[in-house]
């Protein structure tokens, strides 16, 4: 009995293949112009890893912010639930889920049984994201995988007082220009966003244990700060980006289990 | 529902035979719809209210900031761009009144008097409910009832209004029935339906207003609706145009049940006495009495959530969603007060400001369809 769940989001495209509760395969590929190339493209990797066809998939939810565009997706939800159910399953303490993503973020409140409390959204603004990283990085001539180490690295954090993507830019360029280091300059915009991301969470609260997901949870600046800035410790798991798609994966595999 | 065709038929045609009925002679008093203005007044005057309350479209929105800075709330800042566009209504009146609940309401007539030769009337709301705000307020309406005279020639009789306060008086009863008839496991009527209604009446004649309220209010008479969560919809504004919380709702199973704005609603939570003296009745009814009062009013934020408490209550919500208009700073105040207390009381609320951008849908659609599977257990 195989299942799948797909995240299709800003900017990449998740699958997880299901089998009684057990992930057998995801992939993962950035999601590019075409949302539904990118889809139909990251299902087809994910079923080649494991020898199988999409024909064979019994029931496919589709998530993210493109879900209603995956043509092949028997059901939608958004990824808000989507990412609840997958931390949840991963990890049952978790109450409390901050998923940063390519576009967006998100404090999410749970329950014992892994249900959606209450929530918190950032809005059409990029402060705090995944966008917002790859902007600076690009300001700064890095790699995006090479911001959160070196993140680490300062013992005087530059102040980057705007959020705001497009003012935050202008603000590196004019720090940078002042001689401030390399150093400096990543841990302060590491600092500012991580600010963001937790101010944005006091709508709900944080209550432990605290997940991380989300592309971004894989930047250990991030995680660092956020835990200054939520005075909690994080956890994460093994492959954060897969959170939304694999909890698509188990509700569709619950969907099923209702037929 | 055949009433609903009807009004949608008229409203389509409504705006020519305004465009007639000037030509005629009548004088058109256009007015911010914010629960404030008595229509009773222009019509016993022989004018013909309307209220402009456009919205939904970012182009509005934007246009706007060639004569106001962008730091106006969007609805304000959208009946400024509904006249730069060149808006046919928004040309239409002879007379505009703006009752100035708050310095956004007050900019949309401050514009107006600035770039336009249009003739104003500021209406003066006081923020809190002494002797003398009243007394300033019920002054005021002295001075609107003088320049209506003035603007048509005609005198407003004692007859002539008590005339239009029983009109209307029906027409908030029949509002108010048709809408407690949502309390019902199964609505007979949509919340989309609803509102048009009240959006209706902005423009329609008040006689065909009543009748079709009133074979509205039959046809609803033993209907079942769609049963799905059950949405308290409340904020600032909501403007004719402005559905897209209706259409995520609706694609998502949900409804709104019940609503409250300050802006695109007519009050029909109670009625105008008909007796004595019929200025300070109207003065009693839209201001000392009124129910609920904006979010500015002092001390109307106790007053509004105990009263939003109840509704949610009676009209057993699932959940609640405040909307407010971005930069109006008030109502995004009270969301919060009101969606800690909400949530105390163990009701579902998720706050959302709108720029009427598109750059919103997106992220609007997760919010709406993540609240109602939260609602619905998932």
């Amino acid at each position: 009995m195989l299942v799948a769940g797909i995240d299709v989001g800003a900017a990449t495209a998740k699958v997880v293949i299901l089998s009684d509760g057990k992930i057998l395969s995801y992939a993962i590929i950035p999601t590019g112009f075409d949302v539904v190339s990118a889809a139909n493209e990251v299902t087809k990797l994910a079923l080649e890893k494991i020898d199988h066809s999409i024909n064979e998939l019994e029931f496919i939810i589709s998530t993210g912010y493109a879900r209603n565009a995956v043509p092949f997706a028997n059901k939608t939800l958004t990824e808000i639930l989507c990412h609840a159910k997958g931390a949840h399953f991963l990890l049952p303490g978790a109450r409390t889920i901050i998923d940063i993503g390519g576009q967006d973020s998100k404090v999410i409140r749970i329950n014992e049984s892994g249900s959606v409390v209450n929530f918190t959204m950032n809005d059409k603004c990029a402060a705090g994201t995944g966008r917002f990283f790859e902007v600076m990085a690009g300001v700064l001539g890095l790699d995006i995988s090479e911001m959160g180490p070196i993140a680490l690295n300062s013992s005087n954090p530059c102040q980057i007082s705007s959020t705001c993507t497009v003012f935050a830019e202008t603000e590196v360029v004019s720090l940078r220009a002042q001689g401030r280091s390399r150093e400096d300059l990543i841990s302060g915009i590491h600092k500012a966003a991580a600010l963001r991301v937790a101010t944005l969470g006091k709508m709900v609260g944080y209550e432990r244990q605290v997940v991380l997901t989300g592309g971004v949870a894989k930047n250990i600046g991030v995680k660092k700060f956020l835990e200054d800035e939520i005075k909690m410790e994080t956890m994460v798991p093994e492959e954060p980006q897969i959170m939304g798609a694999l909890g698509a994966a188990l509700l569709a595999q619950a969907e099923l289990g209702k037929q | 529902m055949e009433t609903m065709k009807d009004l949608s038929t008229y409203l389509e045609e409504r705006g020519s035979e305004l465009s007639r009925l000037k030509k005629e002679g009548k004088k058109i008093v256009g007015y911010v719809p914010g629960g404030f203005m008595p229509e009773e007044l222009v019509w016993a005057g022989g004018a013909i209210p309307v209220g402009l309350n456009r919205g939904g479209d970012y182009d509005a929105a934007l246009k706007s900031v060639e004569y106001i800075p962008r730091f106006i709330d969007t609805y304000s800042r959208s009946q400024i761009g509904y006249w730069a566009l060149g808006e046919p209504l928004y040309r239409m009146p002879d007379l505009v009144v703006v009752p100035c609940t708050d310095k956004n309401i007050e900019t949309i007539a401050d514009c107006l008097e600035m770039w336009t030769e249009t003739k104003l009337f500021k209406l003066g709301v006081p923020h809190n409910k002494s002797d003398h705000a009243f007394k300033y307020y019920l002054e005021g309406l002295h001075l609107l009832k003088e320049e209506i005279e003035k603007l048509t020639g005609n005198s407003i009789t004692e007859d002539k209004l008590k005339k239009e306060i029983d009109l209307s008086n029906r027409m908030r009863l029949l509002l108010r029935q048709i809408s407690e008839m949502r309390k019902s496991e199964r609505p007979p009527i949509s919340g989309r339906d609803y509102l048009k209604l009240h959006h209706t009446s902005f423009r329609a004649d008040r006689d065909f207003m009543v009748r079709s309220l009133e074979s509205l209010s039959q046809e609803l008479k033993g209907k079942e609706g769609r049963k799905g969560p059950r949405i308290f919809l409340v904020g600032s504004s909501i403007a004719e145009g402005d559905y897209k919380i209706y259409d995520l709702l609706e694609s998502a199973g949900a409804d709104v049940v019940i609503e409250e704005f300050s802006e695109g609603m007519r009050p029909y939570w109670q009625e105008v006495e008909s007796d004595g003296d019929l200025i300070e009745a109207l003065a009693d009814g839209y201001f000392r009495r009124k129910t609920p009062l904006p979010a500015f009013f002092r001390p109307a934020t106790k007053e509004r959530i105990a009263f939003f408490l109840k509704l949610a209550r009676e009209f057993r919500v699932d959940g609640i969603i405040w909307y407010s208009m971005l930069y109006r700073d008030s109502y995004d105040v009270e969301g919060i007060y009101f969606g800690r207390r909400a949530e105390k009381e163990g009701l579902r609320f998720i706050k959302i400001v709108s720029d009427y951008d598109t750059a919103e849908r997106g992220p609007l659609r997760t919010r709406i369809e993540a609240f109602i599977e939260s609602i619905k257990g998932q």
